[in-house]
């Protein structure tokens, strides 16, 4: 039985993780190695570290990481706030227009954005936020997708749990920071990482509202490596690994949250 | 249940999310409803009302059908896959093991791994010299390469696996943190009546997470009726030979975006876009509410 | 040096001379030429940061009270940028637009007509063909833009895969007859290898004799016999094996892409592009000959305008000039294969002079090519409108659609196109 998990394991790894390998690759080949080869070359045969270098002194990698951080911690925190709220509101407590709020969430789900983006930005424009972190992280500070992921994590946890808590006299607030939430931390880590990860690789809506360089995220600060008769494929994987790099560790550290709670348990294999 | 709490209460837990969503998502697509009927243009200057124009040009537009016929192909084929796939995948990767970890932040990394280079290396697998030919040539399965990426049906194939590969990663957390709800006495219990591994995926675990997979039956629907990336990079953001590998959303990119947008249509395209994805979500919402005491 | 001073004189004193009869640029008489403007740049720091901050400080010098902010954007996504910021009105001063950039902006009404209220005579400072991409047939006389610098595109053939194959690497084609006969060659062959890896497009239609757009700019007219022969020549040669089927999906820069990975053994590209071959693959080098164009070569236009909401519209207009004077574009060009739109800039010995180098060879070949380079294809026809010509083009090569049937469709489809625009 072990041998097979690990083997399927080990199956799966092999078909995701081919784009990821070849790109860290390029990152690693020297200036006389070639980057396009009919094959896929994926052993570097001069390995080097100095395209990391180079993007550091290209361009401010760390100016760009510290905006993008900006950005992804606001995200980050209105959607665990605001969609934990709105979630337990919807799934726990009986209230007149419930279902209407439900479907309303829901339908944002399907409400094409792809012709918004003009508009957005005019609204952001209006507020005074234009060429501001605060402004570019502002429409995604809530997703009706988290809203979603909440709702149905609260709605599954048992109705016992909260009556026993009605009865001792628990209030609505008191409920939801004592005993609902620490049942969904696995899916608030969900949360968290698709609004991470939503904010850190966003390219199109912060190149809009900013237009100061020095306020560029790391998305859009390190597209500077392709720029006009500057193409240089190297630095350019070197640059996406490094933007890479945040993302999993936020995975990986968010990832145990999954079983918190239930740890012992689980499916036995 | 009794009354557990003040009137206002949930509306105040409510309202940030409900007005962030309508000023950032539902007005500005009733904004584009109103559009619809325009001829306006990225770059303003005069808006003309023009009616009905923008729908009926988009009735007799032979693009528009093709994506339509792309879209529901892609969402019957996507809709099984994505909703058991990364089911499977959450259970292989739940218990605690050696390095676990690893495999489940690897198994994320199609869905934040970059377009360019995810294009780069599909197109070196599926091209006609690409890998997939050069080896079923190879072993004499294929007398002639199969053009993955220029025949008229093989794109929108080779798209669905792409979407799935990327898809995989994504539904599988989602479903990570659902197992994490699952009961682990009836686990117990099952294991303990001589069950087996597949008996209690099927008694415990997916009754466990049925919630949650209706919740991923939807978001898949809607992303597949709303594929963009996949095709984009398989057919070079041409939409293939004649324009057949397209979808609604590349369509309407094509329209709005660029200085000579046609922001009417596009918009137009937005709404029958709209219409599209909410019946597959009616249908599901409806099944699922169903088993709601 | 010296070169470079006299440059200036004679800049100086066309602006002196130009002062006098100022024409009707009342603005740019009252206003004086100070306070803070901005100017946007496309994708050119981090390599040229150095080279852009002495071009600022080399005009606040010359301007005191006057300061530049530099908001340089990065490549990816300029045109929705530059659209988002025409959309909200919050337009830099002074652009790097390129000329189908600046056509809808015009329209608009949102850049300025630099042909009137400009310190320096347009027609003799800038050269023919870099002034007239900023001049639309729809727009009457006036200029949106001054031009800054050129370039054209040159041939690259990779010698090895010639030799394989039993060409000549001393004598590539030099014209589109002779490349299809060599391809054939080639692919006789090497089965395996193929010289051309680019569809047509409306450019082959333009240097074959062919009208893209009707004379008064309202109409596309390019579905002729002659147009579907041409196409008819591309699909045999297609149906032959003579090009990879990737040209089916592939973009303008797909055969370069090819060229790199040494799978086709041509491409198109700029005096740039050896430079960035070899870069991306090293064992490149020394295997790839350099020639001029096949038939017509084409010509690249960048430039900047001036928004004409700027609230310095004196100092905005001073920073476009400044920033293409015949000085300020040489040594643009010293950094970099990039060609000076200036007339005085063909004196400059620096894009003449061939000493030996591979660069040096590509500069020298483009700078001459440049004397009869043209736009080969109407700012009309913009990109939406070109993929739509490419997928019926695609339809035509693989059989799917005669060639005639694909121009008649891709036609009126385009005519619709044009009839929406405003």
């Amino acid at each position: 039985m072990k041998t097979l998990r690990y083997t399927l394991l080990v199956l799966v790894l092999l078909i995701t993780v081919g784009p990821f390998l070849w790109e860290l690759s390029t990152s690693l080949k020297g200036a006389g190695e070639d980057i396009y080869t009919s094959t896929p070359q994926l052993i570097p045969h001069q390995p080097t570290l100095g395209n990391y270098v180079r993007v550091a002194e290209a361009v401010p990698v760390w100016r760009y990481i510290g905006n993008s951080l900006i950005v992804a911690a606001l995200t980050v925190g209105g959607n665990v706030v605001f969609a934990t709220l709105a979630g337990y509101a919807i799934a726990r407590l009986r209230f007149r227009g419930r279902r209407v709020v439900l479907g309303l969430f829901l339908s944002t789900l399907v409400l094409p954005g792809e012709v918004t983006i003009i508009s957005q930005f005019v609204t952001v424009r209006d507020m005074g936020l234009a060429d501001s972190l605060l402004g570019v992280a502002l429409p995604g500070m809530v997703a009706a997708l988290n809203v979603l992921l909440l709702y149905n994590a609260f709605r599954m946890l048992p109705d016992d749990v909260d009556q026993a808590a009605v009865v001792d006299g628990a209030n609505a607030w008191q409920r939801l920071t004592r005993v609902a939430l620490p049942a969904v931390r696995g899916t608030l880590a969900v949360v968290a990482i698709f609004a991470f990860i939503g904010a850190w690789d966003d390219f199109l809506w912060p190149l809009i509202v900013i237009t100061t360089p020095e306020k560029y995220t790391l998305t859009v600060g390190l597209r500077y490596l392709s720029g006009t008769f500057a193409q240089d494929q190297r630095m350019i994987a070197a640059g996406t690994m490094i933007a890479f790099i945040p993302i999993a560790v936020i995975f990986s550290v968010l990832q145990r949250y999954f079983f918190k709670g239930v740890e012992e348990g689980g499916v036995k294999g | 249940m009794a009354r557990t709490h003040r009137w206002f209460t949930p509306w105040v837990l409510i309202a940030p999310a409900l007005a962030w969503l309508v000023v950032f998502s539902v007005w500005p697509s009733i904004n584009t409803l109103r559009l619809s009927f325009t001829d306006a243009k990225p770059l303003g200057g005069d808006v003309g009302w023009v009616g009905a124009r923008n729908y009926t040009d988009l009735i007799h537009d032979g693009q528009v059908w093709s994506a339509l016929v792309n879209s529901v192909v892609y969402m019957v084929i996507c809709l099984p896959l994505l909703t058991v796939l990364p089911l499977l995948l959450a259970v292989l990767v739940e218990p605690r093991r050696p390095g676990i970890a690893f495999f489940r932040t690897a198994y994320y990394v199609p869905v934040i791994a970059s377009a360019v280079v995810v294009g780069l290396i599909w197109t070196w697998l599926l091209d006609d010299r690409g890998l997939i030919n050069n080896v079923a040539g190879a072993l004499h399965i294929l007398q002639h390469p199969l053009p993955f990426l220029t025949d008229r049906w093989l794109v929108v194939f080779s798209a669905i696996s792409l979407t799935v590969w990327k898809g995989l990663g994504y539904y599988m957390v989602v479903y990570l943190a659902a197992l994490g709800n699952v009961r682990r006495d009836l686990h117990e219990a099952a294991a303990m009546d001589g069950a087996g591994a597949v008996r209690r995926f099927f008694s415990v675990t997916v009754p466990g997470v049925r919630g949650t997979m209706f919740l991923v039956a939807i978001l898949v629907s809607v992303s597949a009726l709303r594929v963009f990336s996949e095709l984009f990079i398989l057919t070079g953001g041409k939409g293939g030979p004649g324009g057949e590998d397209t979808s609604l959303v590349m369509l309407i990119q094509q329209y709005a975006g660029g200085f000579f947008g046609d922001l009417g249509y596009a918009s137009a395209l937005s709404v029958l876009l709209f219409v599209v994805t909410l019946v597959p979500m009616l249908v599901l919402a409806r099944l699922n509410s169903r088993r709601e005491p | 040096m010296r070169i470079r001073n006299a440059a200036v004189a004679a800049l100086a004193t066309m602006a002196l001379g130009l002062a006098g009869c100022g024409g009707s640029g009342d603005e740019s008489k009252s206003d004086r030429v100070t306070g803070t403007v901005t100017l946007q740049t496309w994708a050119l720091t981090p390599k040229f940061t150095e080279y852009l901050n002495q071009l600022i400080s080399g005009f606040e010098a010359e301007y005191p009270g006057t300061k530049v902010q530099l908001l340089d954007q990065p490549g990816d996504g300029y045109a929705d940028k530059v659209l988002s910021q025409a959309a909200s009105n919050t337009l830099p001063d002074v652009i790097n637009l390129p000329p189908d950039f600046a056509l809808p902006l015009a329209r608009q009404g949102l850049l300025k007509d630099v042909s009137k209220g400009s310190g320096v005579d347009l027609k003799s400072t800038y050269v023919a063909g870099g002034l007239s991409a900023y001049r639309y047939s729809e727009l009457g006389s006036a200029v949106y833009g001054y031009p800054w610098y050129l370039n054209t595109d040159l041939d690259y053939w990779n010698t090895k895969q010639f030799q394989d194959c039993g060409l000549d690497p001393a004598k590539p084609p030099a014209t589109t007859d002779e490349l299809f006969v060599q391809a054939a060659t080639m692919h006789a062959k090497c089965p395996d290898s193929f010289l051309m890896s680019r569809k047509p497009d409306a450019t082959d239609f333009t240097r074959a004799g062919i009208p893209i757009l009707s004379d008064d700019g309202k109409k596309f007219v390019f579905n002729t016999d002659q147009a579907a022969a041409l196409v008819d020549r591309y699909r045999d040669a297609y149906q032959k094996g003579l090009l990879p089927s990737s040209v089916l999906n592939s973009d303008y820069q797909g055969n370069s892409k090819l060229f790199t990975q040494g799978k086709v053994a041509w491409t198109t590209g700029g005096a740039t592009g050896l430079s960035d071959f070899q870069k991306d693959n090293p064992s490149l080098k020394g295997n790839v000959a350099v020639t001029g164009a096949l038939d017509t070569p084409p010509l690249y236009v960048q430039g900047v305008s001036v928004s004409a909401k700027s609230r310095h519209l004196a100092t905005a207009t001073a920073l476009a000039e400044w920033v293409t004077d015949a000085d300020n574009q040489n040594k643009f060009g010293h950094l970099v294969n990039i060609f000076p739109s200036t007339s005085a800039s063909a004196s400059d010995p620096y894009f003449a002079k061939d000493d030996g180098s591979a660069e040096a060879h590509a500069r020298v070949l483009a700078f001459n090519e440049l004397k009869t380079a043209k736009a080969l294809a109407p700012y009309e026809l913009n990109s939406d409108m070109q993929t739509v010509l490419d997928q019926q083009i695609a339809l035509a090569l693989k059989g799917s659609a005669t060639s005639r049937q694909a121009l008649d469709d891709a036609v009126a489809k385009l005519n619709q196109m044009l009839s929406r625009q405003k």
